[in-house]
Formats: C-alpha cells, structure tokens, sequence
C-alpha cells in the first residue's frame, strides 16, 4: 500500500512538475495575448537623443504583418510599436497601441483608472510611473516636446513583458516615429510601421507555427541579429514559451517523453517490489489459504478474496498516493520560479541607469503547479492494473497450494 | 442403516511407500467411527483421502452416493463444502476472523448474505457452548475453545460425515475429554457421522466402532 502510494505520488507530481514548468514558461506571454513574439534587429544610432526605436530594433512593415497573418494555426496578430524618448528632462518608454487588436484590448483591460486614449492627444500611464512622478488622470504629461492629456493609468507591472511608461495610439507612435530625424538616420521608418508583432497561436500547434513563422520570415534579409534567449532568424528574434523553458529550470528539460519514461520506470519498478511482496504474502499466508481450501474454497474463491484485498490495497495505496500528492502540491505551489526576460522584451536603456544589470528584468511567479484529475485517473487505471497483477499473481501461486500438504507440514 | 462413506480397495502411494493399500470398508449414517493404528501406519493419511483432501491412486470413495475419486480440485472443494465437516489438531482457525466468522467460514463462498450466515454461525456456536465467546479471536481463546470453533466450523454445512484428526491431540487431558464428550453429543442428539483418528484408546473406546490401521492396511475393524 505504502510502496502504491509512494509511486502513485511520485509518478503524480513528477508530471504535475513537467506540466507546471511548461506553465510557468508561458507565464511571460499571459498578458500580451500572444504566444509568439517576433522582433526584428536594427542598427544602432549614432546619436542617442530624441525618438528612438527601444533597444535599436528595426521597424517592421506591413506586408510582414500580413503574411504572418496568413499563416495557418495562427489566430490573431497583435502588434505595437516601442520607443524611447530621450527628452532634455526626463527618459520616458512610450508604447504605441492599437487598441483594437489582442494587444490592446488585453491593456484596456487593465485600466485601473479613466480610460484608453480617445484622441491623438492622449496617453495612458503606467501606475507605477504615475506614481513616482506624480501623474493623475487628467494631468499634462510632456513626451517628445508635445503635451498629451492623461486618459488614465493602467496596471501593468514594471517587470512584464514589453512594459512601458506610456501608452498612446499606434497612429500617434508611428507618426513620432516617422518625424524623429534620429531614428530617420539609422532606419527607413514609415509611418505605418511597427517593431513587435504578438502572434495569438494555440498552444498544442505552437511548434508547428513557429516553424511557419520562421520558414515567412527567412528570406533575402538575412542581416543576423544576436539576442541571449530568443531564436534569430535571419536578423528577426523570435520568442515563444521554449525561450523560457530552459533558464527556469533543469526539470524543465525533461522533455514530456522523459517523464514518461521515468513514470514507466516507476511503474516497473513498484510492480516488481508489489510482485516479491505479494508472493512472500502467500509464502506466510499459506497455512491460511490451506484451511480455506479444506473448508472447501475453490481457488477462484480465495482468488476473489485476494482480489478484494487487492483492490482495498491499491485503492488505500492511491489515496495515500493523492494524499502526499496534494501536499506535495500544495507544498510546490508555495515556491517561486525566476524568469529573466530578454532585455529586447522589457526594454530599458541601461546606460541610463547607475546599475546597468538594473535593466535586466526578472519575473518571480509562484510555481503554476495544479493538481490534474485526468493525470490521477491515469494513475488510478496504473493502480488498479497493479492490482490486477496482484491478483494474478496471486491466483497463479495459490492454484499450485495443496491444502493437505500445508496442514501437514504447518 | 444408509451407508454414508464406502471404500474400495483404496491405495494410495507415497514416494516409494504404500501409505494405504488395498482399505475397504463401510460407515453408516450416524456412526461414531474412531481409526487407530501406530504412527505412521497411514491414518491420517486415509482421513484425507476419505474427506477429499488426497488424491487416492487406486479405488474409490463414496460419500452420500457420489464418487470423490474423479473429481478434479474444484469438484472436491465443492463437494467438501457442502458434504464434510473436517476438525484438526491444530485448530487450523483463522487468527484474523473472531469466532463467528471462523464458524461461518464455508459458507462465505456461498450466495447467501454474510447476516445469514453468522446467524447460523451463532447458532452452531451455542450448540456447542461458545455463546459467550463470539467476537472473540482465537488469539484469545483456549485450546478447548479453539477446537469448540472448529468443531462449530465443521457443523456449520450440515455435513454428511465430519473427519477429526486427532482432536484432542493439542489439548490436556480435561479438556480433550470435553471435546470428545461435545462430539459424542452432537453424534447422539444430532446423529452426526464422526471419522475421528486417535491415539487415545480411552476416546476409542467410547466409538462405536474401532477401525485399526497398520502399514496402510486395516487390521481389525470392530
């Protein structure tokens, strides 16, 4: 029972960790509405002032868009354009949105106070921003020498994924980014382009899309690009949940096949102690399953009893098994899980700060690690074929007890 | 009188000895049979050919009209279940059952529900002066008590004919004599058929009848 239970915990939490980690790799992308990110590198200015493209990316056009959009498997396309801007006072990150897409309804969402932008003339802020430079709702806000209204604050997170400072219309980033001489003099932006594209792709096709994505976008512009975590495609970055996957943890690297395998070793392993087990039971039990045979139980009959035994065990065995899985759950649920981002992804010009590792941002989440009924039904039909083999085995050894030899030489 | 148990050239080999050889004999129905003979001289193993627990390899037994030599382990575990009543010199109880579910033990293959069957478990139990005992488990009973259950268990089918060997063997003198006194009891009132093998000559002498065993074959059956 308790070697049912040990196995059934431990085959449990071994793919409640496998499927947590994979979670937890996707934790970057839960607000973005997409499950790939495309960037595209670009040349680094020669003079940093003014409106500039975060982190020197390239702008991408339209029709890049577009063929992505034609990509089987992928559900939506978001995209945003990211600037600084290096005023004579102060830096700020600005986002342009399209509020109408995935993106930009996911960020209308999470407007905590006033509103989205409604007109060209105004911005919505970032809270913690806000609050360190004192901005309301309603209040002037001064980016790029032009005076914006403050539409509202929204409640992003200063460590997730593309944050920003303000956020304004995709329209009203393109067109600042098409007047910066700075940015004009190292890119040939238009005014329609962007520099991060969301891809909303379902889960269990993302290998497959990403695939499609990167076979789109490996043509003659082969300017290769360098980032520490995503995968460079020509001089585009790609992220997706894989980006991830291998910094947050070694389990992580156990693929879903691994685990399986581990889980059959397991299995194996427990059926072997269960089998040794069991027949030492009836090596000692023999006596007793003599006298049932003199009393005129058949071995089907004992079987039936053996079976029930049997079942009672490995039904004990696999609660004590949810029991420990439960706490181990809740035990695991209780730790944290790092996840650096690349710098492309939460932008920061980091020569700006006094600290310039300051720029590197990490998330700290809570391991997603849940308890998965389909994975305990699993486990329960692996008990119960425990079982089945206890009873097999058992059957087998007790059809070759003689009564009258046992109780002879008892 | 019916004949309950009839042998026939019964034989049955051991490695190279001839444990019995050659046995015939008849016992009627409500007889109080006892089979005596030295050590070694095949008794016991002629109880179990005769209760189906031993194959025989020549003759045959026939108990209440029906042939156990043919039938294969399956058909003999039946065919005890609902024929014979078997009492042993160690007890042979189930130390983890209490008293009612060592009495009703035969009956649990049986379809019929486990309330019916320690209501003639408490039964057979008071028949023979366990009422008291129950729920008790044969950890904590006495020698006399043990073999009161499996004297209780041997009951509880209605057997045609009830095999005990050596039944006082594991018991003091006192005690013994109860036992013998219960069988005889159940033997007179109940008109139960006994088989019983024993070295006492005291619990021979209060048989019916004394079937004498030496080297397998049966010399004085009075």
């Amino acid at each position: 029972m308790i070697v049912i239970g040990l196995v059934a915990c431990m085959v449990m939490t071994l793919n409640f960790l496998g499927a947590a980690y994979k979670e937890a790799s996707r934790l970057p992308f839960q607000d973005i509405q997409g499950t790939i990110i495309v960037q595209k590198n670009g040349n680094v200015p020669e003079t940093i002032s003014g409106v500039l493209m975060s982190c020197s990316l390239a702008p991408i056009h339209q029709d890049v868009i577009g063929k992505i959009g034609k990509i089987e498997g992928v559900n939506g396309v978001s995209s945003a354009l990211s600037l600084w801007v290096f005023d004579i006072d102060h830096f700020k990150r600005v986002l342009g949105v399209d509020w109408q897409d995935g993106y930009g309804k996911s960020l209308s969402s999470r407007v905590i106070d006033g509103s989205i932008p409604k007109s060209d003339g105004e911005v919505l802020v970032e809270k913690t921003y806000a609050g360190k430079n004192g901005l309301n709702t309603g209040a002037i806000a001064t980016i790029s020498g032009k005076q914006y209204t403050i539409s509202g604050v929204v409640g992003t997170a200063a460590n997730e994924v593309v944050a920003s400072d303000f956020y304004l219309n995709l329209q009203t980033a393109q067109d600042m980014a098409y007047q910066s001489k700075n940015l004009q003099a190292v890119e040939s932006v238009d005014n329609t382009d962007v520099n991060i594209i969301f891809i909303n792709a379902g889960q269990q096709d993302l290998t497959a899309i990403t695939q499609r994505v990167k076979q789109t976008l490996s043509g003659p512009d082969t300017n290769a690009g360098q980032t520490p975590l995503g995968q460079t495609i020509g001089n585009y970055n790609i992220y997706t949940p894989a980006t991830f996957e291998d910094q947050i943890s070694t389990v992580m690297r156990l693929s879903d096949k691994l685990i399986w395998v581990i889980s059959l070793v397991l299995f194996i392993g427990a059926c072997l102690i269960i089998a040794r087990n069991t027949l030492h039971i009836i090596l000692e039990r023999r006596r007793e399953f003599g006298i049932l045979k003199a009393v005129g139980f058949r071995s089907r009959d004992i079987q039936k009893v053996i079976s029930i035994e049997a079942a009672i065990q490995a039904l004990a065995g696999f609660a004590v098994g949810l029991l420990l899985t439960a706490l181990a759950v809740f035990l695991l649920a209780k730790t944290t899980v790092s996840i650096a981002i690349p710098w492309e992804l939460s932008p920061y010009p980091h020569f700006l700060l006094a600290n310039p590792d300051d720029a590197n941002v990490v998330q700290t989440h809570f391991l997603p690690i849940k308890f998965e009924p389909v994975y305990a039904l699993v486990i329960f039909l692996a008990v119960l074929l425990i079982g089945l083999i206890i009873s097999l085995l058992s059957t087998w050894q007790i059809s070759k007890l003689k009564p009258v030899e046992i109780l002879r030489n008892e | 009188m019916n004949k309950i148990v009839t042998v026939n050239h019964l034989s049955k080999t051991l490695g190279d000895i001839r444990v019995i050889d050659n046995v015939s004999f008849d016992i009627e129905k409500g007889e109080f049979v006892a089979i005596q003979g030295p050590s070694g001289s095949g008794k016991t193993t002629l109880l179990g050919l005769l209760a189906g627990l031993e194959k025989a390899d020549e003759g045959s037994v026939v108990i209440g009209g029906e042939d156990i030599i043919s039938m294969t382990e399956d058909q003999l575990a039946l065919f005890r279940r609902s024929n014979v009543g078997f009492v042993f010199q160690s007890f042979n109880l189930i130390p983890t059952l209490n008293v009612l579910e060592n009495i009703g033990l035969p009956l649990f293959p049986e379809p019929i529900q486990r309330k019916v069957i320690l209501e003639r478990a408490k039964k057979a139990a008071m028949d023979v002066g366990l009422g008291e005992r129950l729920k008790h488990y044969p950890g904590q009973l006495s020698g006399g008590e043990q073999q009161r259950v499996a004297v209780a268990r041997s009951l509880i089918n209605n057997p045609k004919v009830i095999f005990a060997d050596e039944p006082t063997g594991n018991l003091d003198s006192k005690t013994g004599e109860k036992i013998v006194e219960l069988l005889r009891t159940l033997n007179r009132e109940k008109g139960q058929t006994f088989v019983l093998v024993t070295h006492d000559d005291k619990i021979a002498s209060e048989s019916d009848r004394i079937v004498r065993l030496v080297d397998g074959r049966i010399v004085n059956d009075h």
